[in-house]
């Protein structure tokens, strides 16, 4: 089973002042996402049908209620953040149909605008290596991604006995057919970072 | 009838026999697949984890460009571009403010239209099984199969309209139509792991292994899949699945569009049989399909 690297009770069950509570958080998820967590009942369907809830340090269940209650900064450093297979079933499952996972991925978001260090880097590294070929080329190429976040992470042979399999079944192959707009994917690319920060 | 096609980063790269197979039978059922022009990666994973709205623009475009050709219907035979071009189109539909600021990006009005099916859907709501099973001509006589979901296909409910969204049956009745007999099991909708296979290999070895151990638990000869992502996981990392749980697992993921060319007549050498890891031949053979 993977790891759990932080336990949650290091932050989840700190004693709050109930006169305290703020709903800004709460606000702006409405706001931003079109998310209204106020219809929440506790019923923990969400964290019950969770496929990753075991190796979760804050639960769904607990991520609605730390919203609830304005407490931000455990939200932007959870490694739940980072271990979410955004499967769906989460939102599925959930009496009030509250969209965790896009909730899931503006609170990444947010970490990643303010510098907060992931728990795991080496999966923001992935994403971000996917995007750059997005962008590059319009599309990712598996093959060149693979050997990239192996450089990158210092991992030269990770999975390479797979790689040579992999290899001889054709299924390793570089430079497919790219977008020919690459000027409108740039452009998208562009406008959206400057609108979302 | 004429259907914009929408192929993905996979199908083009390590999923090619996905994409063979998908054009042999489309084919085959009088489906004239228009592959969209100068496509772009549906955004995948990486965009909707760290850039919502990019995620909805690139996913967009694609769903502009098959208005352009005049298409009303688009299908991807992954369920992950299936889940990115069906939950951008959702959002366009139902939130202005994202619709608006996307069409800026666009640089054209919103492209409501076309709806987004995946290929599994497309295949059994508009042409349906009874159909497909007058195409049989080498029924898949004692195969026994799990067919494995995933978790997009059919989740969130309220955005893909499709099938049950945890014991669904449309796979299932396909795979009897083409003669396969398949296995009643508990992991049909569970996730893979999904993007994780490189970046959190024991996250896939996790999930994947608890599918893997319940197909085989169920007595399924072969788990049959609708997505790269999982047909790549449950392939590639078997042996070390097996390896952590100490079971030999035998189970080849097979393309469901595979088994319905082999059904239709096609071989195995056209369909890219040869192409999956876990072998697939002594199983084929031995119900004299290969
Ligand atoms: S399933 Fe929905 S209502 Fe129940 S605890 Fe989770 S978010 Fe709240
Ligand atoms: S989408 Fe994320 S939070 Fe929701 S059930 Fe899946 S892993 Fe859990």
């Amino acid at each position: 089973m993977p790891e759990l690297t932080k336990k949650p009770t290091e932050y989840y069950f700190k004693a709050v002042k109930l006169n305290q509570l703020d709903d800004s958080l709460q606000q702006e998820i409405k706001l931003k996402c079109g998310v209204d967590v106020e219809t929440c009942m506790e019923c923990g369907k969400c964290s019950g049908g969770c496929s990753n809830t075991h190796i979760f340090d804050i639960t769904p269940r607990q991520m609605i209620k730390l919203i609830k209650m304005g407490r931000e900064e455990p939200l932007l450093s959870m490694d739940s953040l980072w271990t979410c297979v955004s499967c769906q079933l989460c939102v599925d499952r959930c009496p009030s149909r509250i969209d965790i996972p896009r909730v899931m991925d503006y609170l990444r978001e947010k970490a990643c605008q303010q510098g907060i260090k992931p728990t795991r880097e080496q999966v923001k590294l992935f994403n971000e290596l996917m995007l750059g070929s997005i962008m590059k080329t319009g599309r990712v190429e598996e093959s060149l991604l693979a050997v990239k976040f192996n450089l990158k992470t210092g991992n030269y042979f990770k999975d390479a006995d797979l790689g040579r399999q992999m290899f001889f079944k054709g299924k390793l192959k570089a430079f497919g057919p790219r977008v020919k707009n690459l000027k409108k994917i740039r452009q998208i690319f562009n406008d959206t970072i400057q609108k979302e920060g | 009838m004429n259907v914009a096609y929408f192929p993905g980063c996979s199908l083009q790269g390590m999923a090619s026999e996905y994409d063979k197979s998908t054009r042999l039978v489309c084919k085959h059922l009088g489906i004239n697949l228009e592959e969209i022009e100068d496509w772009n990666c549906c955004g995948a994973t990486a965009a909707h984890s760290l850039n919502h709205l990019l995620s909805v623009s690139l996913a967009a475009r694609n769903l502009d460009l098959a208005k352009k050709m005049g298409l009303h219907l688009v299908t991807a035979p992954c369920a992950g571009c299936y889940g990115r071009l069906k939950a951008a189109s959702y959002e366009l539909k139902n939130n202005s403010e994202v619709a608006e600021k996307v069409s800026q990006i666009i640089g054209t009005s919103v492209p409501i239209e076309p709806e987004v099916k995946n290929l599994l859907q497309l295949l059994v709501e508009s042409i349906g099984t009874p159909a497909i099973a007058e195409k049989v001509v080498h029924p898949l006589k004692g195969l026994k199969l799990a067919a494995y979901y995933g978790c997009l296909l059919t989740r969130p409910n309220q955005v893909t309209q499709f099938d049950d969204r945890e014991m669904p049956v449309s796979m299932d009745l396909l795979l009897q139509a083409l003669g396969a007999e398949t296995v009643n099991w508990a992991h049909k909708t569970e996730c893979c792991g999904g993007g994780y296979a490189a970046s959190e290999t024991d996250i896939v070895i996790d999930l994947g292994g608890q599918i893997l151990e319940s197909a085989r638990a169920a007595g399924a000869d072969a788990i049959v899949v609708a997505c790269p992502m999982c047909q790549t996981n449950l392939d590639t990392r078997q042996k070390a699945i097996g390896a952590k749980r100490g079971i030999k697992y035998h189970l080849p993921i097979i393309y469901f569009t595979q088994l319905m060319g082999l059904a239709f007549g096609y071989t195995p050498r056209q369909l890219g049989f040869k192409r999956l890891l876990t072998e697939p031949f002594s199983l084929l053979k031995a119900q004299g399909l290969a």
